[in-house]
């Protein structure tokens, strides 16, 4: 099944190594060994070496990818169940109504997110929980506008219309006829947002506004690389190289889903 | 020597032998017509010889005395631009959108190595092809044309740099019928003007009847039978052949046995249907206006009209999935109330049968579902099992055999899928029909055995039909009476019979006369 899917193989590795790792390594992702701090790679049990504290690499390099990962899907899903519902509603009674919310979708495409999350950070205080409901409601208008367009050209086809005469009520025709039918699309948008979220989520953890110590992500990772770039460069090349990898990796996925169903 | 001609030729793609030891004459001047059903190879055999497909071809073709087997890519598009024209089905789709008409005329002439033409060389090519007022033609974009008017586009723009053969895939399949036979009559107005000779194909007998000159039949990819067009239809020599003329509708055939009908059932008294324009413009288009109809017990009205004349938007009023703005609908004398008022009970009355078979059933659902559904909400007291009974029998009423409650539309031919649509219409045990072109996008052969089908059905069941069409051939098998529509009204009602002989609206005639 996975035969010419390379990158999903390759995430689905990631996947799987950032989940079993903690379990196979002797060493957690808080815990310093006072006996090596930045110790080089291939130094004992270190694979990678430790940081400028002398913690694992490998171990914060996977916890690092899980919290990412999560907060990822977390907020794609959020973005995917607003989307949906926003997209579908404005799509299937259409006329002054789908105007209107169109135009909400509008209007929030033309602000500018980033300083609204960074916002929403100042003000209730960092919380994971807030990072993905944040990033999830900033992600949703681009769910909205293609599921609101598969929506109004499905409502025009024949087996709605069947459907109507058949006595099916609205909700039951939009549950069972229109949704199933959306579902390749929004699992294709799906993919795509993960990427975009996992960008963001770095960026706001490189900014120190994301996850916070000791929680760690690929965005943090990269943040205390980069500051200690110059003494060990593997710091920044690590979580760079896997971030880039996982986003890469994810798009093509995403976008060859996108061409299957549209 | 003939212009074209194509000996045991045959067409693989990625390894499937498609067609198969075909051979053909074109003569200049004259008209090969190439007859099938869909899926019989028909479009690859007049494509595939000029690399217009991804398809390998083996055997001789030789086209002016250049045999293009022989031929590398090179040679091939110079034969393309050189040599011949194309016409395909969709002329939206054949246009360049961004493009106005002149510029497309332009490329296509000069594409050719002529000189750029003149303004008044493009209006001649226009006039040519028998476009009004073609000075504004050229500056206009396709979508200000009609669907007929970009077809003769196509067409100049086809032979603009005067080829010897032109080849026209499905030209007239997606024009109603008054077009079809306005563009058949200006093919064969150029073939004599200019000794083109034209490879056409089509699906439809009728639309190429008294227009070709040799015909093939074709059938999984061989010739069934080829020869002189008229003489072959007179005597058949092959079984498919014959079926295939059989099956075509003609206005000059006996009138079928009907059954009788009974007293009044649906009526409609001065239906209107306006739509907002779209947008926040205002204004309203009117659709239809003061639609007057009566259908009796077990008898079918015919709804004739060209595309955009209103039958549609009458026929889905009056199943109550359409809207309503004036006017009532009467059933047995009580009026219904509009779309999404209409009772369980009331809409169990009126099902609708779609154009589109494919289109009309879920993707996602198996038959055994999509045929049940009516039952789901329209008979709640019945048990799934009973429900299970009542598919089977539905099933079996449209002739198709058990095993296919498991199957998905995918796996559905386009007549077993407007099968599945009728068993799903008449599960529910309606009292009329609507069938919006329910045979208009089938093979001649699988129209017909719906016909057949429709007919068995009102005879078992009582069913009343309302059958909209815009050929009056087929609804004349079907109907026993007609109502004539264009632009939205009603221009005349009568006995199928009499319409037919003593036609008395210009449109009726003009219908009559293309059929």
């Amino acid at each position: 099944m996975l035969k010419g899917h390379f990158p999903l193989f390759l995430v689905l590795v990631i996947v799987l190594l950032a989940l079993l790792l903690p379990l196979l390594l002797p060493w957690d992702y808080e815990q310093i060994d006072w006996d090596a701090v930045r110790a080089p790679a291939f130094s004992g049990s270190h694979i990678f070496g430790t940081d400028e504290i002398g913690r694992d690499r490998l171990a914060r390099l996977a916890a690092g990818t899980r919290i990412t990962l999560m907060v990822a899907i977390a907020a794609a899903l959020v973005s995917l169940i607003v989307g949906i519902a926003w997209g579908a509603t404005a799509g299937w009674i259409g006329g002054r109504v789908d105007e209107a919310m169109m135009r909400i979708v509008d209007g929030l495409y033309a602000l500018p997110f980033m300083f609204i999350v960074i916002l929403l950070m100042v003000v209730f205080g960092r919380s994971i929980l807030l990072v993905f409901v944040g990033i999830g409601l900033v992600e949703w208008l681009t769910m909205a506008r293609v599921v609101r367009g598969q929506v109004m050209a499905l409502k025009q086809r024949p087996f709605i219309l069947a459907a109507e005469a058949a006595g099916t009520p609205s909700t039951a025709i939009m549950l069972r006829h229109i949704l199933p039918n959306i579902a390749g699309v929004a699992l294709a948008y799906l993919m795509l947002t993960v990427p975009q979220v996992v960008m963001v989520e770095s960026f706001l953890s490189f900014l120190g506004l994301g996850v916070q110590e000791p929680l760690t992500s690929l965005g943090i990772l990269v943040k205390e690389g980069a500051d200690d770039m110059d003494m060990t460069p593997l710091g920044l090349a690590l979580p760079g190289g896997l971030l880039v990898m996982i986003l890469v990796c994810l798009t093509i996925e995403g976008e060859r889903l996108r061409d299957r169903y549209s | 020597m003939s212009l074209y001609e194509i000996h045991n030729m045959a067409v693989t793609i990625a390894g499937n032998r498609l067609v198969e030891d075909v051979s053909l004459i074109v003569e200049a001047g004259q008209c090969t017509a190439i007859i099938g059903a869909s899926g019989s190879g028909k479009s690859l055999t007049c494509l595939s010889p000029f690399g217009l497909t991804p398809a390998e071809v083996a055997g001789s073709m030789i086209l002016d005395g250049l045999d293009l087997a022989g031929a590398d890519a090179a040679q091939i598009s110079d034969v393309r631009r050189r040599l011949t024209g194309f016409i395909f089905q969709q002329p939206l789709t054949a246009l360049t959108p961004h493009l106005t008409v002149g510029a497309q005329l332009q490329e296509a002439t000069t594409q050719a190595g002529a000189a750029r033409p003149s303004r008044r060389e493009l209006v001649r090519q226009l006039e040519r092809v028998g476009l009004s007022r073609a000075d504004e033609r050229l500056d206009q974009f396709p979508h200000r044309l009609s669907g007929g008017e970009r077809q003769r586009v196509m067409i100049a723009a086809a032979i603009a740099h005067d080829p010897k053969l032109l080849v026209a895939d499905e030209p007239t399949s997606a024009l109603d019928a008054s077009l079809r036979a306005e563009i058949m009559t200006l093919l064969d107005q150029l073939r004599a003007e200019q000794g083109l000779g034209l490879l056409l194909v089509s699906h439809d007998l009728a639309s190429v009847e008294g227009h070709a000159d040799q015909l093939v039949v074709m059938e999984r990819g061989r010739v069934v039978e080829s020869g002189c067009a008229s003489k072959l239809i007179a005597s058949p020599g092959e079984d498919y052949t014959a079926r295939l003329i059989a099956a075509t509708p003609r206005l000059q055939e006996p009138a079928p046995a009907l059954s009788r009908p009974g007293e009044p059932l649906l009526e409609t008294r001065d239906l209107g249907v306006a739509f907002d324009r779209p947008g926040w413009r205002r204004g309203k288009i009117k659709a239809l206006a003061d639609a007057s109809i009566m259908v009796r017990q077990c008898e079918s009205l015919a709804i004739v009209g060209g595309s955009g004349s209103g039958k549609s938007t009458l026929g889905r009023a009056i199943a109550g999935i359409g809207p309503v703005t004036a006017g009532e609908i009467l059933w047995q004398g009580t009026p219904l109330p509009e779309r999404r008022q209409r009772s369980l009970d009331m809409r169990r009355l009126i099902q609708p049968v779609f154009q589109d078979p494919v289109a009309s059933l879920d993707p996602q659902w198996q038959v055994q579902d999509i045929v049940t559904e009516p039952l789901c909400n329209l008979r709640s007291d019945l048990t799934g099992a009973e429900r299970n009974e009542m598919a089977r029998q539905s099933l079996s009423a449209v002739d198709l055999p058990e095993e296919f409650l498991a199957r998905i539309p995918a796996s559905l031919s386009g007549g077993q899928a407007q099968r599945v649509a009728i068993a799903r219409a008449i599960i529910a045990a309606p009292q009329l029909l609507v069938l919006d072109e329910a045979t208009s996008e089938l093979d001649p052969l699988v129209g017909a055995e719906i016909l057949k089908l429709l007919a068995r059905l009102q005879g078992e069941n009582g069913l009343s039909l309302l059958f909209i069409t815009h050929d009056i051939a087929a609804a004349r098998r079907l109907c026993h009476r007609i109502a004539v529509m264009e632009e939205g009204r009603i221009v005349e009602t009568g006995e199928m019979q009499d319409v037919i002989d003593h036609p008395r609206h210009p449109v009726t005639q003009k219908l009559i006369a293309v059929s």
